[in-house]
C-alpha cells in the first residue's frame, strides 16, 4: 500500500455559533484504503464529511490532496477534483436504464449532439465487467433490481464519474443482508483497483470488517485512528463513548403480561421482515434501529401508510385491518404521530383546530363554533404546556418542541388506546426533549399504550419500559429497559 | 444520560425567523385584491364618464352573477388543491339538457331542471370517484369529463341551438322581481350560491375538511379526514354548480347553445384566483371569490367603457392583469411562513 496520503486533513475546525463542531482534527486517506469514520450522532462526522465534499466551504485548516493545499468551492468542485459522494438516500432514477443512471448527467454523445447508445452500452458493460458486475444488464431500467443493487449502480456511478475518493453515508442501513454482503464485496473490488473510502456507519461489525483504518471522533475531536485489524467492536463502543463499556445483553424478553392494547404478528414487506410485538396497558414500548432499520415503515403500515404483505394486527382483542385514512385506525384506539411534524401538523392553522381537527365528529354539531372548539382544546394545550400558550397562533409559529406538544395534545382530549409517535423529539433541545417524554410518560400513567419509533438512543431509554431493537428489518432484541443501556444498543445494531 | 444531539449544529445554528414579518406579510397578501379592486374602480371612474353610472354598476353584478355561480364551486374544489376543468362542458350540457327535455320531449316542469342539475352533480362525483378511487389526477379525470360532456351535448342537439326554454330556466337567467327595471333574478341566484358557499366553508365541519385537506392531506389523513370523501364531495359540489350555472345561462342567452363556451372556465379560474384564493389550496374563501368576480367584472366591464380602448385588446388586457395577479399570488404564497422545522 502506497504510504503517500492521497488525502490530507490538518487541524481542521469548524464553530457554529458557539458550538465547537469539530476542534483540530487530523484525518487522512491513503491510495486503495477503506478508512472508516464512527462516532455518536453530533460528534462531527457529518461535518467533517461536508467539508471534504465541498459543502461548507469555511473552516480553519489544511486539506491537502496528493499534497498540495486545495480549497472546495462546491460539491461540484469536489467531484472535478475525484471525490464523490454517496448520500445515504439513494439519488438513483429507477425509471431509466443502469448504463443511463451510470453516465447520469454525463451521457456519451455521437459528434451530432445525440446520446451514443451504443458506446454508452458498451462501456457500461465493460466498467461493470471489471468490477465484477457483468450479471447486471445495462439496458433494464434500474428499478427492475433490489435496492441493493441500486446502490452498488450509485457507487459505481461516481467511479465512471472518475472519483479517486467516494465517500459513503451509512450505506449499508437500508440493505438487506444479502445486500450488505454485495456491497462489502464490491469495496474489496474498488480497493483493488486503487480506489479509497470514506466509510461512515452506525454498524461497528461491519465497520471492523470493511475498513483498513479506523478514526473515532467524540465531541468534534479525533480520539484516536486504529487500524482495523487491531480493533473490535466493543473496543470502539468504548473510544467512541468516552468510558469504560458494559454492553452484556441483558436476559431477552419473550412475552409481556398484562392487558394487550397492541399486538402485532408476523408482520413483513419488502423493508421489515417477520416484526413481532405487543403494547400493554400503561407501557411504553419503544423501537430502536439505525436509521433505515425499517421501523419508521412499520409505524407507518400501522396506519395504512406503507403497504404489508403479510402478518396480522389486533387492537385491544379486535382484528385490525389499516386502511388508506386514519380515521379508521382513530376509531379503533390507534393515533398516530409520525416524525415528520409538517405532515402530521397544520402549520398555517391555529393550534387549537389542530388540536380539534380528529374530534370534530364529537363536537356534535355541524358547525363547530370557536368558542366550542376552544373549550374543548384548552385543557390539553394547558396540560403540554405550550408556550407561547395562545391557542390562536399558528402551528407554524412554534419552535419545534412546542409543535411536538401540540401534536400530542391532540390525542390528550379523547385518548386513543395505543399512541404511536415516531421519531417524537426530533431536533429539539434538552428541556423540549425531557418535557415532551414526560408528557408521553404521563400519558402512559394514565393507563394508556405509547409506541415510540426512535433512531435516538437516549430517547428510547429515557422513555420505554420496553424495548425492541430492529436492524436490517428484522427484530434482533427485546429487553426490558432496566436492563439495558446505550452500551448494548450500540452493540446491536 | 447525555443528549448528544444538542451538539448537532444544523439544528443548533438554525435561527428563528422574525414572526411579526411574516405575520404582516400575509396581512397585506390577503388585502391584495381588495387594492387591486379599488384601483381599478377608482382609475375607471375617472377615465370613464360611464362607469359610475347605476345602470352600468347595475350591468358589471349581471355580468359576473353567471360567472359567480360557477365560482361557488370552483371555490370548493381549488380550496383542497385540486382543479375542476369541467365546468364549461358540464354547463352546455345541463343547459341543452333541460331545453332539449323540455322542447323536444315535452317533459313538465321542474323535471327538466331537475335533471339538469342531477346530471351535473352525477358528472361532479363521477370526476371525483376517478379521482380518488383510481387515482387520476384530477386535472386528467376533470379533463376527461370535459370531453364526455362535450360529446353528449353534441349528441343531444344534433348540432342544433334550441330556443324553446323551459321558464324557470329563463326565469332564473333573466328574469327581474318587480316590474321590468327591478332586480334581476340571475343576481339573486348568484348571491344565494356565494353565501351558502360561504355559511358551509365558515360555519360547517365539513368546510373545516376542506380547507384542512387543501393545506395539508397526509396531515389531514392523519387527523382522521377522510380525504377522500372530502375531495369527491368538492368535485360533486362543482358539478353541481356547473349544472346550474349551465341552466341559467340558457335563460340569460334565450337558447341551449350545441356547444361549451370555453371563456366560462378560464374566467371563473381567473376570478377565484385573483380573489386570492390559492392554486395549491387550503387558503382563501367565498369573500375572496366575491371580491376576485367584481374585479374581473369591473375590469371587463371598465374597458368596455373606454371608447379608446379597441375592444378587440380587451382580452390582451384581462390575460396581462390575471397573470400578473398569479404571478404575485405565487411569490407571495412561496414567502409565506409554513414550517420552520423543515
Amino acid at each position: 500500500m502506497n504510504a503517500t496520503p492521497i488525502l490530507q486533513l490538518r487541524t481542521i475546525s469548524k464553530r457554529f455559533g458557539n458550538i465547537q463542531a469539530l476542534d483540530h482534527v487530523d484525518f487522512d486517506l491513503r491510495e486503495g484504503e477503506t478508512h472508516a469514520l464512527v462516532g455518536e450522532n453530533g460528534a462531527g462526522k457529518s461535518t467533517l464529511m461536508r467539508i471534504l465534499s465541498g459543502v461548507y466551504t469555511e473552516y480553519d485548516g489544511e486539506f491537502l490532496l496528493d499534497g498540495k493545499p486545495v480549497h472546495l468551492h462546491s460539491p461540484h468542485d469536489a467531484l472535478g477534483l475525484g471525490i464523490g459522494m454517496i448520500h445515504q438516500e439513494l439519488s438513483v432514477m429507477p425509471e431509466l436504464s443502469v448504463a443511463e443512471n451510470l453516465f447520469l448527467g454525463r451521457q456519451l454523445t455521437t459528434r451530432w449532439g445525440t446520446i451514443d447508445w451504443k458506446k454508452m452500452y458498451n462501456t457500461a458493460e465493460q466498467e461493470l465487467a471489471r468490477l465484477g458486475f457483468e450479471h447486471l444488464d445495462v439496458r433494464q431500467p434500474l428499478g427492475k433490481y433490489a435496492l441493493g443493487t441500486q446502490q452498488v449502480v450509485e457507487v459505481l456511478r461516481t467511479i465512471v464519474s472518475g472519483a479517486r475518493v467516494i465517500i459513503m453515508d451509512e450505506p449499508t442501513s437500508a440493505l438487506s443482508p444479502a445486500e450488505v454482503e454485495r456491497l462489502i464485496q464490491l469495496i474489496d473490488k474498488l480497493r483493488e483497483d486503487k480506489r479509497s473510502i470514506i466509510y461512515i456507519s452506525h454498524f461497528l461489525e461491519e465497520v471492523v470488517r470493511v475498513a483498513d483504518r479506523i478514526t473515532v471522533l467524540r465531541d468534534g475531536q479525533k480520539v484516536a485512528t486504529l487500524d482495523a485489524a487491531e480493533t473490535n467492536t466493543s473496543h470502539l463502543i468504548s473510544l467512541i463513548l468516552g468510558r469504560e463499556v458494559n454492553a452484556t445483553l441483558p436476559p431477552a424478553v419473550t412475552s409481556a403480561d398484562g392487558h394487550i392494547l397492541l399486538e402485532v404478528n408476523n408482520l413483513t414487506s419488502d423493508v421489515f421482515d417477520d416484526v413481532s410485538f405487543k403494547v400493554n396497558k400503561g407501557e411504553v414500548l419503544g423501537i430502536y434501529g439505525a436509521i433505515g432499520a425499517g421501523h419508521f415503515d412499520l409505524a407507518r403500515a400501522l396506519f395504512g401508510m406503507y403497504r404489508f404483505d403479510s402478518g396480522d394486527i389486533t387492537v385491544d382483542g379486535h382484528r385490525f385491518k389499516p386502511k388508506h385514512s386514519a380515521r379508521y385506525a382513530i376509531q379503533h384506539g390507534l393515533a398516530y404521530a409520525i416524525e415528520s411534524r409538517r405532515k402530521s401538523l397544520l402549520m398555517d392553522e391555529a393550534i387549537y383546530r389542530n388540536v380539534t381537527l380528529p374530534h370534530l365528529n364529537r363536537i356534535g354539531s355541524l358547525a363547530p363554533r370557536q368558542s366550542q372548539e376552544l373549550k374543548l382544546a384548552a385543557p390539553a394545550i394547558q396540560m403540554v404546556n405550550v408556550q407561547p400558550p395562545d391557542p390562536l397562533n399558528p402551528v407554524g409559529a412554534l419552535s419545534g418542541g412546542n409543535q411536538q406538544k401540540v401534536a400530542i395534545a391532540r390525542w390528550l382530549t379523547f385518548p386513543p388506546k395505543v399512541l404511536v409517535m415516531s421519531e417524537p423529539t426530533r431536533g429539539m433541545d434538552v428541556g423540549a426533549k425531557s418535557e415532551v417524554l414526560s408528557i408521553l410518560r404521563k400519558f402512559r400513567n394514565d393507563g394508556y399504550g405509547v409506541l415510540v419509533v426512535s433512531s435516538e438512543p437516549e430517547t428510547i431509554l429515557t422513555v420505554s419500559d420496553r424495548v425492541i431493537v430492529m436492524s436490517h428489518g428484522r427484530v434482533v432484541a427485546h429487553m426490558e429497559n432496566k436492563d439495558l443501556n446505550k452500551d448494548v444498543l450500540m452493540r446491536l445494531l | 444520560m447525555t443528549t448528544q444531539t444538542e451538539k448537532n449544529p444544523e439544528i443548533a445554528v438554525s435561527p428563528s425567523k422574525p414572526l411579526i414579518s411574516g405575520v404582516w406579510m400575509r396581512r397585506i397578501t390577503a388585502l391584495a385584491p381588495v387594492w387591486t379592486l379599488l384601483a381599478l374602480a377608482l382609475f375607471f371612474s375617472l377615465t370613464s364618464q360611464t362607469f359610475l353610472r347605476p345602470v352600468n354598476l347595475n350591468n358589471i353584478l349581471s355580468q359576473i352573477s353567471t360567472l359567480a355561480i360557477f365560482a361557488t364551486g370552483m371555490t370548493f374544489v381549488l380550496l383542497t388543491g385540486e382543479i375542476d376543468l369541467s365546468i364549461a362542458a358540464v354547463a352546455a350540457l345541463t343547459g341543452m339538457i333541460s331545453a332539449y327535455l323540455f322542447a323536444n320531449l315535452k317533459v313538465q316542469e321542474p323535471i327538466p331542471l331537475l335533471v339538469a342539475l342531477g346530471t351535473g352533480t352525477l358528472m361532479g362525483f363521477l370526476s371525483g370517484i376517478a379521482s380518488t378511487r383510481f387515482r387520476i389526477p384530477t386535472f386528467m379525470a376533470t379533463l376527461a369529463m370535459s370531453l364526455i360532456a362535450g360529446g353528449l351535448t353534441t349528441y343531444l342537439s344534433k348540432g342544433r341551438t334550441i330556443s324553446q326554454l323551459p321558464e324557470v330556466a329563463v326565469f332564473l337567467g333573466s328574469g327581474r322581481i318587480g316590474g321590468a327595471n327591478g332586480f334581476r333574478v340571475l343576481v339573486i341566484v348568484a348571491a344565494v350560491s356565494l353565501l351558502i358557499g360561504y355559511l358551509v366553508l365558515k360555519y360547517t365541519r365539513f368546510g373545516r375538511y376542506v380547507y384542512m385537506t387543501g393545506a395539508s392531506k397526509p396531515a389531514a389523513r392523519l387527523a382522521g379526514v377522510n380525504t377522500n370523501i372530502i375531495l369527491t364531495a368538492v368535485l360533486t359540489i362543482s358539478g353541481f354548480f356547473a349544472g346550474l350555472a349551465g341552466v341559467v345561462s340558457t335563460g340569460r342567452l334565450g337558447s341551449a347553445l350545441p356547444d361549451a363556451i370555453p371563456s366560462f372556465l378560464i374566467d371563473t379560474i381567473g376570478a377565484v384566483v385573483l380573489g386570492g384564493t390559492s392554486l395549491s389550496g387550503g387558503r382563501g374563501g367565498m369573500v375572496q371569490t366575491l371580491i376576485g368576480l367584481l374585479i374581473y367584472g369591473t375590469l371587463r366591464n371598465g374597458l368596455d367603457n373606454i371608447p379608446s380602448i379597441d375592444p378587440l385588446l380587451k382580452d390582451v388586457i384581462t390575460g396581462i392583469v390575471l397573470f400578473v395577479a398569479l404571478v404575485i399570488n405565487v411569490l407571495l404564497a412561496g414567502r409565506a411562513p409554513r414550517d420552520k422545522t423543515a
